[in-house]
């Protein structure tokens, strides 16, 4: 076990050097933070609020914060993410080499890792793993997105994977680091991806999963015995913590109370509203921007009236940024100036194209031929500007800032239609079609997550018309010179913004309430956490 | 369904000779004495209030601009989570909007829901009762089987289920609660039918030779009525609690409409730093709640009493 | 007394099996197709497609006749099978049977209080000489059932957990954890207990048995308490039934407001993501509560009062 500083909490170090160095990947810390209280001691149950249920406990499937939280735990990865440089380290991989042409990766395995099965890690369960992946389809689209074009998985030895792509495939690397392409066993990845999200996952990751009710709890054990942790991490072996449990608990401001009445011991999503009511308590609040594609409109730009680009320009000048970051989201967070959020890699300023601007608006619409009705609703051939968005309740800030975007809306002429989902029908919705616009962002430190998102190439949910947008997506996939690649990202998302295929509204900056007695408990680079360091004393 | 088990429709089923006489709806032609209902409501003040409160109400539920001017769906964002002041008397919300407007322009709502609400039970329920007392026979056994069932199932329950199938919407949750209530109607009506059919006058006017639908149209039908209109105004409350239950639980209308129970539903998300988002709306549905009863039940007993 | 009984299960076995059959006619009927609502809702849908809603169609059985689909589903439910979840893919008899045990401690803890508080009240509220006191006493069960329990609810959590901090204001945890959403449940039910009782309460002591006892020397407490109460209580007795039947219902909103796990909480959800099956085993199941606390009061009355003839028509009455 490594000697820990004995004065200072190795979280304050970070949080230190993060205020510090934050040129890519800011984070910071509010509140007061008390440090002395001595070493990290193991024991103890960690209880966290979060405001939401995927109804699915397989990380290869999850894609939703509050969820990821927990399953992230199970599964160890082959890679990890520094999140203040960005750099992929050692994990499940001790080393990995890249062929020239970014086609080839080939993983140098750690020996002795078990699953909590009993099951060894070889090369064999990290290929059974490959191969079941992109057959997940729609219900793990990120995971099935990181590695499309995948050739083959071949087992060189027992410890030695290889991964080959038809293309050229920078992102990849990245890709093995997030939950998404964390680890299972063999028997898990057997089975059905259903059951897979009902029961759980065996993983080889520092806790297990006990026992899960779906919209209520998530619990998790130690795993004994563990000694594979990533190389970021500061203690080595076991884990801290006995026990973890997530609950449910949909509501910010009973989880706010809770947190303040000491009822649990962290809480996800803190709110602007909450910071006041949690301020003055035994609590620190702790903030990281999310690096990927910032909360906004995703447009189904195949409907006859968004197809028309001068309409979607038009939402995106109507849309006040800095009005709907202000009032509703926690203290810090930045208004959208590109599809991408400042702290992804490649990211570009586009905040000119993203001001808030009405009367443009008007303008726009009214050379699209949508006439100021009577009562303040645009119509065009008797038909009424009007567009329905759809959200789901994972977040305390999605409501208030969907009903500002609605009044935004409403000033030029444009009617909006909340539509409330439950977190498991967003998929089939986003599948099927059937939708104007859906509220929601995707956390990603990757720009990839560009191609995945508005590709036609993949899932194209948001039925983006094919295109130049396609070729740069590809390109700046399979390039290998940084340079190049950034100038791509950068082409690619002037196009998205310029075409206003989605409204970028406001970056998520994930904000977790903790109390004064649980230390180390730190972001991710995905601002996700990691619970292998985490102590209550 | 009915928040009060007090009300004992069996029981005045059981006075057989009482004159078919209905309080609530004096017939045309008699003069209520003004004086004596003055002197009535001046013993009672916490009627007096009560009358108030719903003049208030339904007045707020036609002309909200009488109460307030400021725009239930437009505020200023930042001037949110204010507290109660001269300025918003009931505090702003999470986007600055003024709760007690919101809360004025939500009575009408909530009051058409609850409308709607009492009306199915009423005409459905009062169908079906007056059906099963006037034809008899099995018509009646068949009817009253069907509605012992009916209150088999907890209202709320019933409700949740018809939610499920017909979907969200004020008006759909309004149709839910109000068949959730269609048992009890049926059954008080019925008992008055019953009771009516077999007064004296009614016999006579039959052993005339009237017709079935004469003897329905004229006799029973005015002087059944009474109860089942009592029934009606304490149903009235109940309604308004599982109407503001079922917007409370997210089945009502979507955002930003003001709908009290999801006023409430929405302030919970800022319990923890705003009090007033919870409290306030849930006080003005009290308030109206306390008051149609107390109305309801002055009509009910007291009234008839009195004279 | 054994020909009553028999008719009583008989009657009980009817009215649940009618509530079943409103259930299936409001549910599986009345949607315009109930596939498609469930293949949009359910998470297993996936990839919402015309062969995947016919083989959604086919398990579900809407393929047959409604009269086949009836008895198919009638048939199971008699044995206890009301299918599976659409969105869990789960049982419905072991989602429900799970989620029971959290809901009846707190609809018991609810019904306990509600008969402590309502019946304590309707006494002390008769008991009393004094006007002013009797007067606000019989104000309160009014108030009780006019306010929301949503917000009962959410007022106890604000001044009891985040102000105070004696009671969690979440969760399932002990104790301590039920009693907020068992006072929440309680405050309606007791306030139609006090209601009921009160009424009859004061009937009973204008009758002349009470005159007999005070004649006979009885202390006023003890007339009050052995021979009113007695007999006033028996009444309140009759709408038990309803009343658990209403706490159980009542649990769908105050599970949700203290985000407790339970049947009310599960009922919700499945309202929520139109998960008919599971709706449909709530109904049948509230019915199923309803039938048999009235059932078990009916055969336990005639016990209590000796007055009680039970007549061959089969309920027994009391009032």
């Amino acid at each position: 076990m490594r000697a820990l500083p004995p004065a200072r909490s190795p979280r304050w170090t970070t949080l230190a050097a993060l205020v510090t160095t934050g040129a890519l990947l800011t984070a910071c810390g509010s509140g007061t933070d008390d440090t002395g209280s001595g070493k990290p001691r193991s024991g103890g149950t960690l209880t966290f609020a979060v405001g939401s249920d995927a109804g699915c406990v397989d990380p290869q499937q999850v894609g939703s914060n509050d969820t990821i939280y927990s399953v992230r735990q199970v599964v160890d990865s082959l890679t990890d993410q520094d999140p203040r440089t960005g750099k992929i380290v050692p994990w499940l991989a001790r080393s990995w080499d890249i062929s020239a042409d970014t086609t080839a990766f080939t993983f140098h395995l750690r020996s002795g890792v078990t699953f909590s099965d009993g099951s060894p890690l070889t090369a064999q369960v990290v290929k059974d793993n490959f191969d079941a992946v992109p057959k997940l389809g729609v219900l793990g689209t990120l995971a099935e997105g990181y590695l499309s074009g995948v050739r083959s998985t071949t087992v060189v030895d027992p410890l030695t994977v290889k991964v080959t792509f038809r293309q050229p495939n920078a992102q990849f690397l990245q890709a093995t680091s997030t939950h998404s392409l964390g680890i299972e066993s063999s028997a898990s990845v057997k089975r059905s991806p259903q059951q897979k999200c009902s029961d759980g996952v065996v993983g080889s990751g520092p806790f297990v999963l006990k026992q899960y009710v779906q919209n209520q709890s998530i619990t998790l054990a130690r795993r004994k015995g563990y000694a594979w942790g990533s190389s970021r991490w500061a203690k080595k072996g076991e884990a801290y913590l006995d026990r973890l449990v997530f609950k449910v608990v949909p509501e910010a401001g009973v989880r706010a109370g809770s947190l303040r009445s000491g009822q649990v011991d962290a809480i996800g999503s803190v709110g602007r509203a909450d910071e006041a009511a949690l301020k003055g308590g035994p609590v620190t609040l702790q903030r990281r921007a999310n690096p990927g594609i910032v909360f906004g409109l995703g447009f189904n730009n195949a409907r006859p009236v968004l197809k028309d680009a001068r309409v979607r320009r038009a939402i995106r000048s109507a849309v006040d940024r800095k009005q709907i970051a202000d009032t509703v989201f926690p203290t810090g967070t930045r208004p959208a100036t590109s599809v991408l959020a400042h702290t992804t890699p490649d990211y570009t300023d586009l905040g000119t194209d993203l001001a808030f601007d009405p009367a443009r608006a008007k303008s726009l619409l009214d050379t699209a031929g949508w006439k100021a009705g009577g009562d303040g609703v645009r119509t065009k051939d008797g038909k009424r500007l009007s567009l329905t968005i759809d959200w789901v309740p994972n977040a305390a800030t999605n409501q208030p800032a969907l009903e500002l975007i609605q009044q935004q809306l409403k000033a030029v002429g444009v009617q909006v239609t909340l539509k409330q989902l439950q977190l498991p029908q967003l998929t089939p919705i986003q599948q099927s079609g059937q939708y104007d616009a859906i509220w929601g962002n995707i956390t990603r430190a990757d720009p990839d997550i560009l191609r995945s998102s508005f590709s036609t190439k993949l899932a194209n949910f948001y039925r983006v018309p094919a295109g130049g947008l396609d070729t740069t997506l590809a390109a700046q996939a399979a390039t290998t010179d940084p340079a190049e690649r950034g100038r791509l990202v950068e082409r690619a998302q002037r196009s998205i913004v310029r075409d206003a295929y989605n409204v970028p509204v406001v970056e998520l900056q994930t904000q977790l309430g903790l109390s004064t007695k649980v230390h180390s408990l730190a972001f991710d680079a995905s601002s996700r956490i990691q619970l292998h360091d985490t102590w209550i004393g | 369904m009915s928040g009060s088990l007090v009300e004992d429709p069996a029981g005045t089923a059981l006075a057989p000779a009482r004159p078919a006489d209905p309080v609530p709806a004096p017939p045309p032609g008699r003069r209520v004495d003004l004086r004596r209902v003055l002197r009535f409501l001046v013993r009672r003040p916490g009627l007096l209030l009560s009358a108030g409160v719903l003049v208030l109400v339904v007045l707020a539920s036609f002309r909200p601009g009488l109460f307030t001017s400021q725009d239930p769906l437009q505020g200023v964002p930042a001037q949110n989570f204010r507290g109660p002041s001269g300025a918003h008397w009931f505090g702003t919300d999470e986007l600055g909007r003024d709760v007690f407007s919101r809360v004025v322009h939500g009575a009408q709502l909530s009051l058409k829901a609850t409308l709607i609400a009492v009306l199915v039970a009423f005409v459905v329920g009062g169908l079906l009762g007056v059906v099963a007392g006037f034809v008899g026979r099995w018509v009646d056994d068949v009817l009253m089987r069907c509605v012992d069932v009916l209150l088999s199932i907890p209202a709320l329950f019933l409700s949740l289920a018809l939610v499920t199938a017909l979907g969200y919407g004020t008006v759909k949750v309004a149709v839910a609660v109000g068949i959730a209530s269609v048992a009890s109607f049926a059954r008080v009506a019925r008992a008055e039918v019953l009771r009516v059919r077999q007064a004296l006058f009614v016999e006579a006017s039959r052993s005339c030779g009237a017709r079935w639908y004469a003897v329905l149209g004229r006799h029973v039908l005015p002087n059944a009525a009474g109860p089942v209109i009592v029934l009606a105004t304490l149903d009235f409350g109940s309604s308004i609690l599982a109407v503001s239950a079922l917007s409370f639980l997210g089945y009502g209308a979507p955002p930003p409409a003001p709908e009290w129970g999801t006023l409430i539903s929405e302030g919970r998300n800022y319990l923890a730093n705003a009090w007033w988002l919870t409290a306030l709306p849930g006080l003005a549905i009290a308030a109206t709640v306390l008051s149609t009863n107390r109305v309801a039940r002055a009509l009910d007993g007291e009234w008839s009493r009195q004279r | 007394m054994r020909g009553y009984v028999i008719k009583r299960l008989a009657q009980a076995a009817g009215v649940l099996w009618a509530a079943y059959t409103v259930a299936f006619l409001v549910l599986d009927y009345l949607p315009g197709d109930p596939v498609t609502a469930m293949a949009g809702a359910g998470m297993e849908s996936g990839q919402v497609d015309p062969r995947q809603i016919a083989a959604l169609r086919h398990e579900y059985g809407f393929d047959q006749p409604v009269l086949t689909q009836y008895t198919q589903y009638l048939g199971r439910a008699v044995r206890g099978d009301f299918g599976d979840s659409v969105a869990t893919g789960r049982p419905v008899t072991s989602t429900l049977a799970d989620a029971l045990p959290q809901t009846l401690q707190l609809t018991a803890s609810a019904l306990l209080l509600a008969v402590v508080l309502g019946g304590g009240l309707a006494v002390a509220a008769t008991y009393t000489t004094r006007r002013w006191l009797r007067q606000f006493l019989l104000s309160l069960p009014p108030l009780g059932v006019s306010v929301p329990t949503f917000w009962v609810g959410l007022l106890l959590v604000e001044s009891f957990s985040f102000r105070l901090r004696w009671f969690p204001a979440f969760g399932n945890d002990g104790p301590r954890a039920l009693v907020l959403p068992a006072l929440t449940l309680a405050v309606p039910t007791g306030a139609q207990i006090a209601q009921v009782l009160a009424k009859s309460l004061f009937t009973a002591l204008d009758q002349a048995y009470v005159e007999t006892a005070r004649a006979k020397g009885a202390g006023r407490w003890r007339v009050h308490l052995r021979h009113a109460l007695r007999n006033a209580s028996l009444p309140a007795l009759t709408v038990v039934g309803l009343l658990v039947g209403q706490l159980i219902a009542g649990s769908v909103v105050v599970e949700t407001v203290f985000s407790r796990d339970g049947l009310g909480r599960v009922t919700a959800a499945a309202v929520t993501a139109q998960d008919i099956p599971v709706v449909q085993g709530v109904v049948a199941f509230g019915a199923l509560i309803f039938v048999t606390t009235n059932l078990v009061v009916d055969l336990v009355y005639p016990l209590l009062d000796p007055r009680i003839v039970v007549a061959a028509g089969g309920r027994a009455s009391a009032v």
